[in-house]
């Protein structure tokens, strides 16, 4: 597989792009509470661009690295971008502090976990979960 | 820099990162096998005579192979077979084409750990070796009949690059076997020391000794939640005596599971707080939310029998029945 | 496509099942809160065993459920939390805000009459 895209501009889009990552999260034989995690993070960063961006798009990637297959889901959109990703970052307590849009918590579910973004061009959020040994 | 498949971060390891095979230790063994750029020519001269028996080679091994039952099972379907023949035809044919570099060693890893994950036994990967050596000796012994140095220098040549891959082949063997042990021992490891005791029906006790970083926390949660489930717990204890120092990671850790516990029906009672936990948490305004605290683990207990409608009474004292009677 | 609302008394249960798409969710919420008034329940379990995820989408609508169920004097308990989803929604802060939770429908139900005999007895006693 290269790669597969999910188009996100509805809550459709999000339904769907949850389903494919933990489709393609099993194949690599990832286990099912994990699953779940996946999805959830899926969920919330496509949520964010359809709130802020309208429309965006995630892909999926099967990556190597350390002797085991992972899941790289990259979520990209040209919305309005987040000016201090810093405090978007912000690690807060359970009642969310940071800016509510479930970054912080987003890469607490995944493995690996890298967003940039610039005001005025958009957001491009990477993340990664990985399996166990090949 | 963003992650992406065609632009690896450097966190990527390759197989011999990993196992620590760097230049300098392919250089190393290269020399305890005294392994040299002369080894590497006599092997590239050996080129065309591997080219031309590779595919009897190959034919002979898995006849050879395949008369042993226990391997029959690793090829149930003849395009797997198929397959895999070509694969060893591949790397039969790399023994004689030079550079054996760090790619090479590369090469030589993944396909050791192949074999690894798919249970092939040592004994057989070792008698693959074997095999190749003897079967490369009859052809190279006939293709060079008039200069016997000669060829006993090319077979030695040989064995030594064989030797070269045996050693790396095991490398992944052991590493992988090391990395099964750490693993095991990771999960017994947790298992005792996020110990979820069940105490009374519907009840858990969950004491936390030692020091809670974010995975320690992370496991005791998962733990916790799937305790919860399997003993239809109404009421967890979790006792802090044994955590030496609350700082707001730690407290915050600790709001997450027990907001995660509720979350399936469970009330939470917090057990030995001592009154400088009790102040750090208060300037550090953290709320745990509705939660019963209590100074020591024996109020924990009867708190949570209270809250499971237990009432505890003690039982007149053996002496006395005498006295009454 | 609905989320059936089963009557059982002086409660309402909804079981949620599998992958909710934003249009059902916010329809659960309607019929809810008219099912609620129509039969003057006094509490109403949603089940949520077999949801897939449990995302802020999902956990805002539960909340405004609860709000507008409390509003109209009934209570309502969430039963059927997964690990892995109260995990999630804790890494990701949400919460359910003033509803009760339990572990499954049996004892949700437990829950809901066990507070309304509470409630029944606070009311003899101090004559209101």
């Amino acid at each position: 597989m290269d790669a597969e895209t999910i188009i996100i501009d509805s809550d459709a889009g999000v339904m769907c792009a949850r389903q494919k990552g933990r489709e393609l999260a099993m194949a690599i034989g990832i286990a099912g509470s994990d699953l779940t995690l996946i999805a959830t993070a899926i969920s919330e960063v496509a949520r964010n661009i359809v709130q802020y961006a309208g429309q965006g798009k995630i892909e999926f990637r099967f990556v190597e690295g350390r002797g085991r297959r992972g899941l790289l889901i990259v979520a990209r959109d040209q919305g309005p971008g987040i000016a201090d990703i810093g405090r978007a970052m912000e690690d807060g307590f359970s009642t969310s502090k940071g800016m509510g849009l479930g970054l912080p918590g987003a890469r607490r579910l995944m493995d690996d976990f890298e967003i940039v973004s610039e005001v005025g061009k958009g957001t491009t959020i990477s993340m990664i979960k990985w399996g166990h040994s090949q | 820099m963003p992650l992406s498949a065609t632009h690896p971060p450097e966190k990527f390891l390759t197989l011999a990162e990993m196992m620590n095979i760097s230049e300098q230790e392919l250089e190393r063994r290269k020399q305890i096998l005294q392994f040299g750029p002369e080894d590497e020519e006599r092997l590239l001269k050996l080129a065309p005579v591997s080219t031309r028996s590779a595919e009897a080679v190959i034919e002979a091994f898995y006849r050879h192979l395949l008369a042993f039952d226990e391997m029959r099972a690793f090829f149930p379907d003849p395009a797997l077979l198929a397959r895999v023949k070509a694969r060893q035809k591949e790397y039969f044919l790399r023994l004689t084409q030079g550079d054996y570099d760090l790619d090479y060693a590369e090469e030589r890893l993944k396909i050791g750990a192949v074999h690894e994950q798919i249970d092939l036994p040592v004994k057989h990967y070792l008698g693959m070796y074997n095999f190749y050596l003897r079967e490369l000796w009859r052809y190279i012994s006939e293709a060079d009949r008039g200069h016997p140095d000669e060829t006993l220098a090319t077979f030695f040549s040989l064995m030594k690059l064989t030797f070269l891959d045996i050693s790396l082949a095991i490398d992944t063997y052991i590493d992988s076997r090391e990395r099964t042990i750490k693993a095991l021992q990771q999960e017994v490891i947790q298992e005792l020391s996020t110990p979820v005791l069940p105490f009374r029906e519907g009840m858990l006790l969950l004491p936390i000794i030692g020091q809670i970083d974010s995975q320690r926390a992370r496991q005791l949660t998962e733990h916790l939640l799937l305790a919860i489930r399997a003993n239809r717990a109404k009421v967890i204890v979790i006792d802090i005596t044994g955590v030496a120092t609350v700082d707001s990671r730690v407290a915050n850790h600790l709001v997450q599971t027990v907001d995660a516990a509720r979350l399936m029906g469970a009330k939470v009672v917090i057990s030995g707080i001592s009154p400088e936990i009790a102040l750090t948490m208060v300037t550090l305004g953290i709320d745990l939310g509705p939660v019963y605290t209590v100074g020591d683990l024996q109020n924990g207990i009867e708190h949570a029998e209270r809250l499971l409608g237990y009432r505890v009474e003690k039982i007149a004292e053996t002496g006395d029945d005498e006295k009454e009677a | 496509m609905d989320v059936p609302i089963l009557k059982q008394g002086d409660y309402l249960i909804a079981s949620i099942l599998g992958a909710l798409t934003d249009t059902a969710l916010t329809r659960l919420q309607e019929n809810l809160v008219r099912s609620v008034r129509q039969y003057r329940s006094k509490g109403v379990v949603i089940d949520v065993t077999v949801l897939d995820v449990m995302d802020s989408f999902a956990a805002r609508t539960l909340r405004a459920i609860t709000v507008m169920t409390r509003l109209l004097g009934a209570k309502v308990v969430i039963v059927g939390i997964q690990p892995e989803i109260a995990f999630s929604m804790v890494q990701l802060g949400l919460n359910l805000e003033g509803a009760l939770t339990a572990l499954d429908l049996e004892d949700g139900l437990a829950l809901l009459k066990a507070a309304d005999k509470k409630e029944q007895d606070g009311f003899r006693r101090h004559g209101r």
